[in-house]
């Protein structure tokens, strides 16, 4: 145990949230880069209820659990009253890349994010786990391409039938309309439904559904995809939350993605159906023609990156390819002059 | 009325007899009847009861049994065990309970110094367990492969056969009692559940349909597991036996 301490070299500080601090490490035994969260007790251990649920639940899980899209857990140690987890390092993640006005997303780098994130939730399905905060944040990128599902602190086992569960899940904008009605029983489809507002997230580059109130965001659900019947979704007026809405119509979604192919909105309506039972899961996600038609996704080396993480393989080509621009741009500026 | 009450009071006074005093028994002989009194009143599952006595017969593994206070550890081991399975228990409950059973009779504590000391000490002995325990909570569960062995001999059974012992209850009795033993820590999960479930059919003279007709090295649970000797099977079901043998019984 004593070894860990020293095995972790610091490199940098990444950031702060309320239960850690995460840095940047270097593994002396392997060279490897790591993240490093450091969870907070130490003083206020007497003052919570012991350690922290969710740091255990994400301990927990993410032993059990091995999946190139999923955030490896190399390693869990103990100092004085800390515990620190060690993750694969991650460069960026997707949200951080949706913001980037300088980075231009192609359909092909869109299918490869999907590709990448449904492959790691399946994975998570068929181990009997619900991810339940799934949002652009959480979807961590490294240089190699490489999409890693990450933070497990709300992910939980499901299926048992007499468990019940809280609703107070998923950051709202990704938030399923079964879950703002409250329900306590949910399955797969929570997380399917987020997929759906990240894949929107990622066509239209600003977020899809922004509601400002729980209510708010059923509002803007209903907006788009009409307010549901008790003919369209059977028992939705017996979960525990639910409110009459005004009767919205439902739009088109080739009116809203304007730029989506065909195959791409079919996959959006499957993963965004408003009755839970008829969304796909992941498995028939992946198997939708928009994954088998062209363009085929982009490979790991070629998908973008934010400007200030350079990618280590790439260097060389893209020095060669600013020469050649150059050439180009050169004969381009004298063409102009004419 | 009046009989209802005494009858009661009766046997509550005899409950009362048959629990165990803490503070008067030998350091560590009652260690794993606190987790599983304690682990009822705070309402836990058994498969998380059963957690938290792994815990605690592996924390001992590592650590001296004269270096730590065994109760604060049994109930550290209780929390520990309640957040790994996700059936979160309050430290103050833990404390109140652990605090209850030791000292009879007595109310739940003030907010005073012996509280604050209880509850410091049992958060810090909760981060001691998971350090030890090298914040490895994924304890194979036995529970797990009973109950599906159970289901899987019901539909074998005739109905009116399968009705007439209580097969179930009495092998999820003795793989909970097992938990006493730290010899649960030396076998394998699924062969601990064959032995509980073996050693139920004897003790209530079933046998399972068909078995006679097997070939002699061959058993009926080799469709469950396949790597089970039969000796390896009786010696599980002797260390099940021992529990019984010792001072108090479990509770």
């Amino acid at each position: 145990m004593e070894e860990s301490i020293l095995r972790y070299e610091k490199i940098d500080f990444l950031g702060e949230g309320q239960f850690a601090t995460v840095y940047k490490a270097r593994d002396v035994k392997t060279d490897k880069i790591v993240a490093v969260k450091k969870i907070k007790i130490g003083s206020r251990l007497e003052a919570q209820d012991g350690i922290n649920r969710t740091a255990l639940r994400e301990i927990k899980l993410l032993q059990e659990l091995q999946h190139i899209n999923l955030i490896g857990l190399l390693d869990v140690f103990g100092q004085k009253s800390n515990v620190s987890l060690v993750f694969d390092f991650m460069d960026t993640d997707l949200e951080i890349i949706v913001k980037d006005n300088t980075i231009v997303l192609t359909p092909a780098n869109v299918k490869a994010y999907m590709i990448m994130t449904l492959r790691g939730l399946e994975y998570l399905h068929q181990n009997w786990i619900l991810h339940r905060d799934l949002k652009p944040n959480n979807l961590l990128i490294n240089r190699e391409g490489i999409l890693k599902i990450g933070d497990f602190g709300l992910a939980k086992a499901f299926g048992s039938p007499t468990r019940i569960n809280t609703h107070q899940v998923v950051t709202r904008w990704y938030r399923s309309p079964e879950l703002l009605f409250g329900a306590r029983q949910y399955g797969t489809g929570v997380d399917m439904w987020a997929i759906g507002c990240i894949l929107a997230e990622l066509l239209l580059r600003v977020p899809f559904l922004p509601g400002e109130s729980d209510l708010d965001q059923l509002s803007r659900i209903f907006q788009v995809f009409g307010t549901p019947s008790e003919e369209t979704w059977p028992g939705m007026k017996n979960l525990t939350d639910y409110v009459q809405f005004k009767h919205f119509p439902p739009q088109q979604l080739r009116h809203i993605f304007s730029a989506a192919s065909d195959d791409l909105i079919q996959l959006l309506e499957s993963l965004l159906a408003l009755y839970p039972p008829s969304r796909c899961d992941c498995t028939q996600a992946l198997q939708m023609a928009y994954f088998s038609n062209k363009p085929a996704p982009s490979i790991g080396s070629k998908l973008p990156m934010p400007s200030n993480i350079s990618k280590i393989e790439a260097e060389k080509p893209s020095l060669k390819r600013k020469l050649l621009e150059n050439i180009d741009g050169g004969s381009l500026a004298k063409r102009l002059q004419f | 009325m009046k009989d209802v009450i005494d009858v009661m009071a009766l046997q509550s006074s005899r409950r009362e007899r048959r629990l165990p005093d803490y503070r008067s028994a030998p350091s560590h002989s009652l260690a794993t009847n606190f987790i599983f009194e304690c682990g009822i009143k705070l309402g836990l599952q058994p498969a998380t009861v059963a957690t938290a006595a792994i815990f605690y017969h592996k924390f001992f593994k590592e650590a001296d049994k004269n270096d730590y206070d065994c109760y604060v550890i049994c109930t550290a081991c209780l929390c520990a065990a309640g957040k790994s399975r996700d059936e979160p228990v309050r430290l103050r409950d833990a404390v109140n309970v652990a605090h209850n059973s030791i000292n009879r009779g007595a109310g739940p504590l003030e907010l005073g110094d012996e509280y604050w000391s209880w509850r410091g000490a049992v958060a810090q002995a909760e981060l001691l367990v998971l350090r030890l325990l090298g914040f490895n909570l994924d304890t194979p569960s036995p529970h797990r492969y009973l109950l599906h062995y159970l289901r899987t001999l019901q539909e074998w059974f005739p109905p009116s056969q399968w009705r007439s012992a209580p097969i179930a209850r009495t092998a999820m009795a003795f793989l909970q009692d097992f938990h006493h033993s730290p010899s649960i820590l030396e076998y394998r999960a699924p062969h601990v559940a064959v032995a509980c479930l073996t050693l139920a059919l004897h003790v209530l003279g079933v046998s399972v349909p068909l078995a006679s007709t097997l070939d002699d090295d061959a058993a009926w649970y080799s469709v469950f597991t396949k790597d089970l000797q039969k000796e390896k099977n009786w010696e599980i079901m002797e260390k099940i036996m021992q529990v019984y043998s010792r001072e108090p019984e479990p509770i």
